[in-house]
């Protein structure tokens, strides 16, 4: 069983795409547990699946198509009250460039 | 009380709905505070559709039979216009701004909703202490958990505070707190029931399901929520042909159930044990065969289960990034960019055991790792699902224990989550395999509730439903 499968630094980057801030308590727990979670997963080696064809998504259903039709519903904008800030009918973020990037 | 009891009760005049709904939230106000099954109640929302059955009755019309009858629906399921917070702080502020499809089938058989229940945090848990808004204890034992993650459906119905309730199962979500808080619960078929208006966690695992007093009132609930929906694709035409509501018993004594070797093996607690023993020896005397069947992938499952799982719960809570659905960065919070707002917002509004799931999912599906995890685990849940056909060549309904012992005290594995997920080893093969499954109180002496489960084959809800309306017909509740 190997004993080590995430480093902090893998630890760190597995964060970075999942976009989330660690405190430094949460990534020492998370380490930890991260690493009991993928031994456990390594008695699926036990398995020789080389023949087996993976299931992918709960369903046997197959290509659901429907006609294009319009309107399918008039929900359009429904959403949008639940964005903390509109300005001009515009909705509003924080912009996608640092400022100093701007500059550059 | 049972739905039909209440329906007879309303249309005899015994009683208004207008009545009923304020006996039950006085029922509420003074119960709920201890057991914290609610997050949000909806007192305005269920009288006037109360004031509307009354008046419609005054009228000598005719009603549906589920016509007033109290419901709870777990707060990851949308209604119009109301809170919708899946119990974290990311949505704490969030109002759905459409009807779920399965909310929107039930107004049509003018339920009431009574108000939304408590949840592990996203659906994430076994014991509802995931929440981030509260904790809910279960009514039977206040020290103990109701089970999770439909932990507040299970305790409003365990409690009298509502004749039914919605769920979800991705896992084990309804069988295990029903299990846990002696209420009937089921896990529909993959697909027989839509996940329209569903807060997604694991897509291909995720199934709505209800909570009832009585197989019979699931049976009626889940009749009414079942059916083919142009916005879920996954979602199958409900097949006519099955009587859920009025099954044909002889035909249902005839019936073989199998027995997994690998399910009672080991990891069951004694007075658990002893409990499936009587259960058999009860179903047997009703004139049902048992057989051995064997899973053999079953002691896998695990595994399976909490690699798929995270993977998708990775790419279905990528949406929540603090700018949708409200936001929970304070006011005066000023980012430098839109990416700082991200990691902020998920870092502070997602809970423990939420990140933990997203980080390993993000960590299974990333470059160098998924063929070795996702891609195996998806291979290992073709043989789990190739294990159930084989055993339903054999037998017609799988019986299986739903937990490993009763609820376990509120903070004993809170800090430890691998044995948090070994909580769901008998649940999750059946979402594994896209299986019904159904779990019924065992009418055995306990201290605590016991269920057992029905595994059903596919899209046969019928069988399991039918054998456990057969076993409350015909098995007497122990004395106390």
């Amino acid at each position: 069983m190997p004993d080590k499968i995430i480093s902090r630094e893998g630890l760190l980057h597995i964060a970075k795409l999942a976009r989330i801030n660690l405190l430094p308590a949460e990534e020492e727990k998370l380490l930890h547990d991260l690493q009991d979670i993928l031994n456990h997963f390594e008695e699926l080696n036990e398995l020789d699946t080389s023949k087996v064809v993976p299931v992918n998504g709960g369903t046997y259903l197959k290509n659901i198509f429907r006609e294009d039709s319009y309107p399918l519903g008039s929900r359009q904008g429904a959403g949008k009250n639940q964005f903390p800030k509109e300005q001009g009918g515009f909705l509003k973020v924080p912009p996608v460039f640092k400022k100093s990037e701007d500059k550059a | 009380m049972t739905i039909s009891e209440f329906n007879k009760g309303l249309r005899n005049k015994e009683f208004s709905a207008s009545e009923a709904v304020k006996k039950l939230y006085q029922k509420i106000k003074s119960e709920d505070p201890t057991i914290g099954a609610f997050l949000t109640l909806l007192p305005d929302l269920a009288i006037a559709q109360a004031q509307k059955i009354d008046s419609v009755i005054a009228k000598g019309e005719n009603l549906p039979p589920l016509a007033g009858v109290p419901l709870a629906v777990k707060d990851i399921i949308l209604i119009e216009g109301q809170a919708c917070t899946a119990a974290s702080k990311i949505l704490e502020h969030y109002t759905a701004s459409y009807d779920a499809t399965v909310i929107k089938k039930l107004k049509e058989q003018e339920v009431i909703f009574v108000g939304k229940t408590n949840l592990d945090e996203f659906a994430m848990g076994s014991s509802t202490e995931n929440s981030a808004l509260q904790i809910t204890r279960n009514p039977h034992d206040l020290e103990r958990v109701p089970g999770g993650s439909s932990g507040g459906s299970a305790a409003a119905v365990a409690a009298g505070f509502a004749l039914g309730a919605l769920g979800s199962d991705t896992g084990g979500s309804i069988r295990q707190p029903a299990a846990f808080c002696g209420v009937v619960g089921l896990k529909p078929t993959y697909g027989a029931v839509s996940r329209y208006g569903l807060m997604a966690m694991a897509s291909s695992l995720d199934q709505i399901g209800p909570f009832a007093n009585s197989v019979e009132d699931a049976s009626l609930l889940f009749q009414a929520i079942r059916g083919e929906d142009k916005f879920d694709s996954t979602s199958t035409p409900a097949d006519d042909g099955q009587d859920l509501i009025a099954p044909d018993f002889s035909a249902l004594k005839n019936m073989t159930l199998g027995i997994p070797s690998e399910y009672f093996e080991s990891g069951m607690e004694n007075n658990m044990a002893k409990a499936m023993e009587q259960v058999k020896e009860q179903l047997q005397d009703l004139g049902v065969k048992f057989v051995p069947v064997s899973l053999p992938h079953t002691k896998y499952s695990l595994s399976t289960y909490y690699i798929i799982q995270p993977a998708e719960v990775s790419a279905n809570l990528a949406r929540y990034d603090g700018v949708r659905y409200e936001g929970v960065m304070p006011a005066e919070y000023l980012p430098n960019d839109l990416q700082e707002l991200y990691f902020e917002s998920r870092g502070k509004g997602l809970g423990a055991e939420v990140k933990r799931r997203i980080i390993l999912g993000t960590f299974v599906l990333s470059s160098g790792y998924h063929d070795a995890y996702y891609k195996k685990a998806q291979q290992v849940r073709a043989l789990i699902v190739k294990d159930f056909e084989d055993a339903f060549q054999k037998a017609d309904v799988i019986f299986a224990p739903v937990t490993p012992h009763t609820a376990f005290k509120i903070g004993e594995k809170s800090n430890d989550p691998l044995s948090m997920y070994l909580e769901d080893a008998y649940t999750l093969p059946v979402n594994i395999a896209g299986l019904p499954g159904l779990s019924i109180p065992a009418r055995v002496k306990s201290d605590m509730p016991i269920g057992f489960q029905l595994i059903g084959k596919r899209f046969r809800e019928a069988d399991i439903l039918g054998l456990g309306q057969l076993y409350e017909k015909e098995i007497p509740p122990p004395s106390l």
